[in-house]
């Protein structure tokens, strides 16, 4: 909150708004005390008189200061200003808070009532609100105040319905809280912000009404006057001596612009979530592009799909790079299935995003090779036929396929779109393959299929749309994060047959990163398991019950109840929590959490070692985790 | 004792039946694991029971009477799915747990009280200033299980209460609420979408399918021997190693 309200300060309009607010409170608080004499003392001898030294903007019909006029006049205004936004911001929180006090049905036909007085013309209120209470300072007070009750009231509806319908205020009805008290303590506070704002702005539009009732000689009565009670009194000699009404008119254009300028400073600056003012990154020769083990180390292997050697993905933090991948190598064969394993935080979607190329600024991606289908994807030059290269050959199915599609399009012509872009074709021939694909995906009746919204779709269907969406080219390797993680059981069966069938068919090979050890089990050949941005083994996912080596993974695989599951003893949990990418320890980054980590682990980080088989694994103590049961001995320390 | 019973309850959204007549019964002390797809009326249940959604027929009973909706004493707890929304950011982690006590407690009371459930479910005391941004997503749901421990229930209901976790947190997230059940006598009912985990923790099961209960017994006759075919599809369904 402070932080950001300094941020608030630093913007041009938040100054500037800042500024004549400070400057309107001033005169609010000490103009009537230093002026006031003056602006009452009565000088027959300059009645009317026009602007001199002696008189800013000269006198009126009772020969008193104009310019004092207006400045102690700045007390009345602000103050009914502010007591008129107060009625209106209580009327409508009580309005808006009806559904929470009164019960849903009450506040259903209150909030109907609201919405109906918001379609009336707010001035017109404010005329009929005076009527009823009379001519005079308080009668329009309630007058303005009231009038602004309903677009408060409509406002505050909006506002705690969106609170309301949060779990913990659903928690706190459960625990027998009272509605009053879940209003005050809940509902108010999480409210705050927007009310603040929308308050603050409203004053001003108050103040423009109050000085236009005045004006019309509803509101302040002679001799207590405000801004508008001497525009009135000016209008009369408007074109003798202009000043007179003119500048009772500018003070009311100043101090409204102080409150919305304010106002909307206060809504940009809640609106900003990120830290603006990033150090730059400090520039880092591209390590090793042609450097000689690489090139040497390149593989041979034609029917090597993707070749990844030492990726790093980097951001720029307030105190220094933040890498949330460091130094990832791994190969994709054709038609191979490989899965990556990891906590949230360990690197693995951007993985999958540095490899499709979808990293974006100010993210950077650096690795000694990064080739697919024999392409170097980090060549500097033009990145046009890479597009192509990776339109066509490449697949990437998203986990939220509710987010993956354009909401206002038919599914047709989005998984056209890619096709004619990719492969020219004509749009009527790439929305026939478009069909074609939904069947292909077994989505029934493809051609109505196509011609439907994306939210005509149910999540499996949406998560074969995109499948079918990544197979309008022919991939020769499919990206897929965290596939059916928004699915159920059931479906997740479906898409993941759906996957085996594609990669049998077509020969794709296939990434897929899940935070899942058993359905990647299920489906790949082999597993990566990362932590912390490395990858810290790599084995066969038939062994990933039996042949683990790393404590990590055994605590990943224990961790998670399967079928098989020993009902009897404890699962096994990972005490503490993962090493975020902007805090990685020296030495191993697991160690904090390892059962079996000694002082090498905190100091040395462990090198990832392959043994004959190809089985990988980056662990000082791996020789060692045979004789570690980790159902029991890390259950252990994590409830120390 | 403590028995929560359903009796053939049914909920209606406008003219859509979320709930049809479904009867279930968690026994005393015991563990009813409750599995269904999305959209199956798991949650709706739930809210059901403990009065967030109003019932278009039939009863729920705690030992044979209807659940308290007034006052302070409620003797059915519910722990949200998601601890990210749960939890009010704007509350310390004392100050939400303190709010479901049912009675009036003194200043040191209370304190004594908030310690006593954080370290039930293994949190450290000293978290109870900090608000819930600072906290881990696993320690957000032992948060939440402290708060609906507060109100001394009978009965507890879990409502998906792993499925936001990282597997790393699931377990010991599902340690601590067998642990915790065990140690009070609770009777639970705990919903997922995973027969893994709720064959893990539940002494029985009940299958849910577009608002009706369609298969329930215990979890070795269930899972051994399903009748329905929507159970075995489910059974079919499940990822990874299979016990022979």
């Amino acid at each position: 909150m402070v932080r950001r309200s300094s941020r608030v300060l630093r913007t041009p309009v938040g100054v500037v708004g800042l500024t004549l607010l400070a400057i309107v409170v001033l005169l609010t608080v000490f103009a009537p005390i230093l002026w006031q004499d003056r602006a009452d003392a009565v000088d027959t001898l300059n009645i009317l008189a026009g602007p001199s030294v002696e008189h800013l903007l000269g006198t009126d019909a009772l020969g008193r200061d104009n310019f004092f006029r207006v400045l102690v006049a700045t007390r009345l205004s602000i103050l009914l200003a502010v007591c008129a936004t107060a009625v209106s911001l209580v009327a409508g929180l009580l309005l808006g808070a009806a559904p929470i006090l009164l019960g849903r049905r009450a506040g259903r036909l209150i909030g109907a009532v609201v919405n109906v007085l918001v379609a009336f013309p707010a001035l017109l209120l404010v005329l009929f609100f005076a009527v009823i209470f009379g001519v005079g300072t308080t009668g329009a007070v309630l007058a303005v105040g009231l009038a602004g009750a309903p677009v408060f009231g409509r406002l505050c509806q909006t506002l705690v319905a969106g609170v309301e319908s949060l779990d913990f205020v659903a928690a706190a009805r459960i625990s027998g809280v009272r509605r009053w008290r879940i209003l005050v303590s809940h509902v108010l506070p999480n409210i705050a912000e927007p009310l603040i704002v929308n308050v603050t702005i409203g004053a001003g539009s108050m103040l423009l009404a109050f000085a236009g009732l005045s004006f019309l000689g509803l509101g302040v009565q002679s001799p207590a006057y405000d801004w508008g009670r001497l525009m009135q009194d000016g209008l009369s000699g408007i074109y003798t001596q202009p000043a007179a009404a003119l500048a009772p008119g500018i003070a009311v254009i100043l101090a409204g612009l102080a409150f919305n300028l304010t106002g909307e400073a206060f809504a940009r600056g809640f609106g900003i979530t990120r830290i603006l003012g990033f150090p730059p990154v400090p520039a880092v020769a591209s390590p090793g592009t042609p450097a000689e083990p690489a090139a040497a180390d390149a593989d041979p292997r034609p029917d090597t799909v993707l070749d990844v050697h030492n990726l790093h993905v980097s951001f720029p933090g307030a105190t220094g790079p933040i890498r949330p991948v460091r130094g990832v190598s791994f190969r994709v064969g054709r038609g191979q299935a490989l899965g990556v394993v990891g906590e949230s935080g360990s690197g693995k979607s951007l993985t999958a995003l540095a490899i499709a190329q979808l990293v974006e600024e100010p993210g950077q991606v650096r690795a000694d090779r990064l080739h697919f289908a024999g392409q170097n994807l980090l060549d500097g030059s033009d990145p046009r036929p890479r597009g192509r290269l990776l339109g066509q050959n490449l697949a990437v199915v998203f986990q939220d396929p509710m987010t993956s599609f354009n909401p206002g399009h038919r599914m047709g012509p989005q998984l056209a779109e890619g096709a004619r872009r990719h492969q020219g074709l004509s749009r009527k021939a790439a929305l026939a393959r478009a069909v074609d694909r939904l069947r292909a995906v077994k989505l029934g009746e493809p051609e109505r299929r196509a011609r439907q919204y994306p939210f005509e779709f149910s999540g499996g269907m949406r998560q074969r749309a995109m499948i079918g969406m990544g197979l309008m080219g022919s991939p020769r390797l499919i990206i897929a994060d965290e596939p059916t993680t928004a699915l159920d059981v059931t479906v997740q069966q479906q898409v993941l047959d759906l996957l085996a069938e594609i990669r049998a068919r077509d020969d794709a090979a296939l990434l897929m990163i899940s935070h899942d050890v058993s359905v990647l089990a299920q489906v790949c050949d082999r597993v990566l398991v990362m932590y912390a941005g490395r990858v810290v083994e790599e084995l066969p996912a038939a062994e990933l019950w039996t042949g683990a080596r790393h404590p990590y993974s055994r605590a990943l695989v224990a961790a998670v109840p399967d079928m098989a599951t020993d009902v009897d003893a404890p699962l096994a949990s990972i005490p503490g929590r993962p090493a975020g990418p902007a805090e990685v320890p020296v030495g191993c980054a697991y160690a904090a959490r390892c059962p079996l980590a000694d002082d090498r682990c905190r100091t040395v980080e462990p090198e990832l070692v392959a043994d004959a088989a190809g089985h990988r694994v980056a662990c000082w103590r791996a020789d060692e985790t045979g004789a570690l049961d980790p159902a029991i001995k890390i259950d252990e320390v994590v409830t120390r | 004792m403590s028995e929560l019973v359903f009796d053939e309850v049914s909920v209606r959204y406008g003219t859509t039946k979320v709930l049809d007549r479904v009867s279930l019964t968690v026994p005393d002390g015991q563990v009813v694991g409750l599995v269904g797809e999305s959209g199956s009326g798991k949650s709706t249940l739930a809210r059901a029971a403990v009065g967030l959604v109003p019932l278009s027929g039939g009863r729920i009973l705690l030992d044979g009477a209807e659940l308290p909706r007034r006052g302070r004493r409620r003797p059915l707890q519910l722990v949200f799915q998601d601890p990210y929304s749960s939890l009010d950011p704007r509350m310390t982690i004392g100050h939400s747990v303190a709010e479901a006590i049912p009675h009036r407690l003194t200043r040191e009371a209370r304190a004594a009280e908030i310690t006593r459930l954080l370290e039930l479910v293994h949190l450290d005391p000293a978290c109870a200033d900090s608000l819930p941004s600072e906290l881990s997503g696993g320690q957000r749901q032992r948060v939440a299980l402290a708060r609906a421990l507060a109100g001394q229930p009978e009965v507890l209901i879990a409502d998906e209460i792993t499925s936001a976790l990282d597997v790393s947190v699931q377990g010991a997230v599902l340690n601590l609420v067998r642990e915790t059940q065990r140690e009070l006598g609770l009777s639970l009912l705990f919903i997922s979408h995973n027969l893994a985990v709720v064959r893990y923790v539940a002494s029985h099961v009940a299958v849910m399918l577009q608002g009706r209960v369609i298969e329930q017994g215990p979890v070795s006759e269930v899972l051994k021997r399903p009748v329905h075919d929507y159970t075995r599809q489910l059974l079919a369904a499940v990822p990874g190693r299979r016990s022979s």
